[in-house]
Parts: structure tokens; sequence; C-alpha cells
């Protein structure tokens, strides 16, 4: 966290850039990130209806929550992505803030499946970890909304003997 | 066999898709919902010819994004099975080596049936 905070230090220092938490998995990452990361900047956070979650309600396109509170025009945009995987939501993110002419837009992720990506065009700058097509929880990543609130990232093995998972 | 679609917003074909698979209805779903441009089949890769110069071996992967410039090829066979269509893959990279394409097999779809709650058996 120190180094990404760093990193991001420094190529903002002219700056006071947004950091723009997509919810809800990037909570924890984007709390921590925030004071891992010695520049001012402002914070704010934007939720889209996953595909095939209960919050899509029958919509066949593409459905936003929670929009940003900020103004993001002339602002430099840093997206804070718990994992980015087929890379659709974000691709969708990206396009949408293009529109409000923010001065850049760029992305930071905690986790990162690039061989699961179905869009290649996304601004990804900063990624913690290159992880293996595992599944996580912990650290604000869930599965069907339970454990997001254990401290630390833990593999999600399942046990097919049991309907119990395991981790 | 073809699937009924849907009323798709990011579909940029001409002729309406007819799926072949239950996979690739949903996976047509999924691109559309997030706006993403795709076609269906638009176009066939002649892989081999006869003497004659007749077709006898054609790949047409399932779906193309225009603005990633990319094919997606879907296989809902057992990873076991696939060899047949690695070999044509393999060969569509040597004769279109400009051609971006990727291929998700059965593991890959689990994995966004898991991750989009798809059904793609029934």
């Amino acid at each position: 966290m120190r180094e990404l905070g760093a990193e991001i230090a420094r190529d903002y220092a002219d700056s006071e850039p947004i950091l723009v938490g997509s919810l809800k998995a990037s909570f924890v990452f984007l709390a921590d990130l925030s004071r891992a990361l010695p520049i001012l900047h402002a914070l704010d956070f934007v939720e889209l209806a996953g595909y095939g979650s209960s919050q899509m309600g029958g919509h066949e396109q593409i459905r936003v929550l929670k929009d940003l509170d900020a103004d993001i025009r002339d602002r430099d945009v840093l997206v804070v992505e718990d994992v980015i995987d087929t890379g659709l939501t974000l691709h969708y993110l990206v396009r949408t803030f293009e529109l409000r002419r923010p001065r850049s837009i760029a992305v930071v992720t905690l986790l990162d499946r690039p061989y699961r990506r179905l869009v290649e065009d996304l601004p990804v700058r900063y990624v913690g970890f290159v992880v293996p097509d595992e599944l996580y929880v912990g650290y604000g990543f869930d599965l069907d909304e339970r454990w997001r609130q254990l401290p630390d990232l833990r593999l999600l093995r399942f046990d097919p003997a049991s309907p119990d998972r395991e981790f | 066999m073809g699937l009924d679609s849907p009323a798709f917003q990011a579909y940029r074909g001409t002729e309406p898709p007819r799926f072949a698979s239950r996979a690739e209805l949903e996976c047509a779903k999924v691109l559309d919902y997030y706006g993403v441009p795709w076609m269906y089949e638009p176009r066939t890769f002649v892989l081999e010819t006869d003497e004659a110069g007749r077709v006898t071996e054609a790949f047409a992967p399932d779906f193309y994004l225009p603005e990633q410039d990319l094919y997606i090829e879907l296989t809902v066979m057992k990873q076991s099975l696939v060899t047949r269509k690695n070999r044509k893959l393999r060969k569509l990279r040597e004769r279109y080596p400009e051609v971006k394409i990727k291929l998700f097999y059965k593991r890959d779809l689990e994995r966004l049936a898991q991750h989009f709650h798809l059904d793609l058996v029934s």
C-alpha cells in the first residue's frame, strides 16, 4: 500500500486528484490507499448494478445505483477498483466519466486478472497484484454479501462434498 | 437451432443473431448490458482450400467487438475435446496474424457464469 501511495503521489505531485471508489468491494482498499497517499486528494464513490445482481432489477442496460457527488470536469480522476476481471464494468465507468471532460482518468486496482479481460482499452496504471484465477473474500471482497468484514484477503475454496464453504 | 434474442442495444450486426447455444446468448446479453458494441459471427476466415480453390476448412468466431477489434470464440466442450478447435485457432493465427482472437474455454465460461450469475445450461 505504501508503494502504491508513493507512486501515485509522485505522479500526481502537481495535482489534487479525486479518488473514485467503485462500490462496494473497493471501500477497504480505498480507505487504506487514501491514508497511504501523502498528497491532497478528494474522495467520491460510484456504484453500478452488476449483471446478474439482485440490483439489476430486470433492466437490460446497466444501471447507476450511486453517481458521483463531485463535478469531475478538469479534474484528475483516479478510479479505485478492488479487482479487474473482464473489464466490462470499468470500461463502462471510464466511458461515462470521459463524457464529463475530466483532465485525466487513470485506474488503480488492488487485484488484476488480465487473462480474463474482454475489453482491453482501459487506462489501468497501478496494479497491486496480478492474481491467479481464484475466489477471494475479506478486505471488502464478498461472496453473496458475506465475509467482507474479514480483515485480510482470504482464498475461498469449495468443498465439493459439502455445501459449506471453507476458506 | 437458434435461440430467441431479446432486443439488443449494442448489437452492430445487420441480421438478427441466431445463437447456437445458451452460452452464446448469455455472453451477448452481458456485452449488451455493459454497452460494449458487438457482432455475431460477422466474418468467416478461410483456413484451407483445395487445388481448385474451394474452401475446405473455415472458421467463424462467435463474436466480434469492433471497438476492441477483438474476436471471441466460446467453447463449452470439455478441455479434453477442444483439440480440434485449438487446431483451428492455431491455423487462424498463422494465416491471419493481424487478427486478435480470444478463446473462452468451458472453465473460463464457468468463471464468467459464476461472476455474472449466468444460466448456461437451461
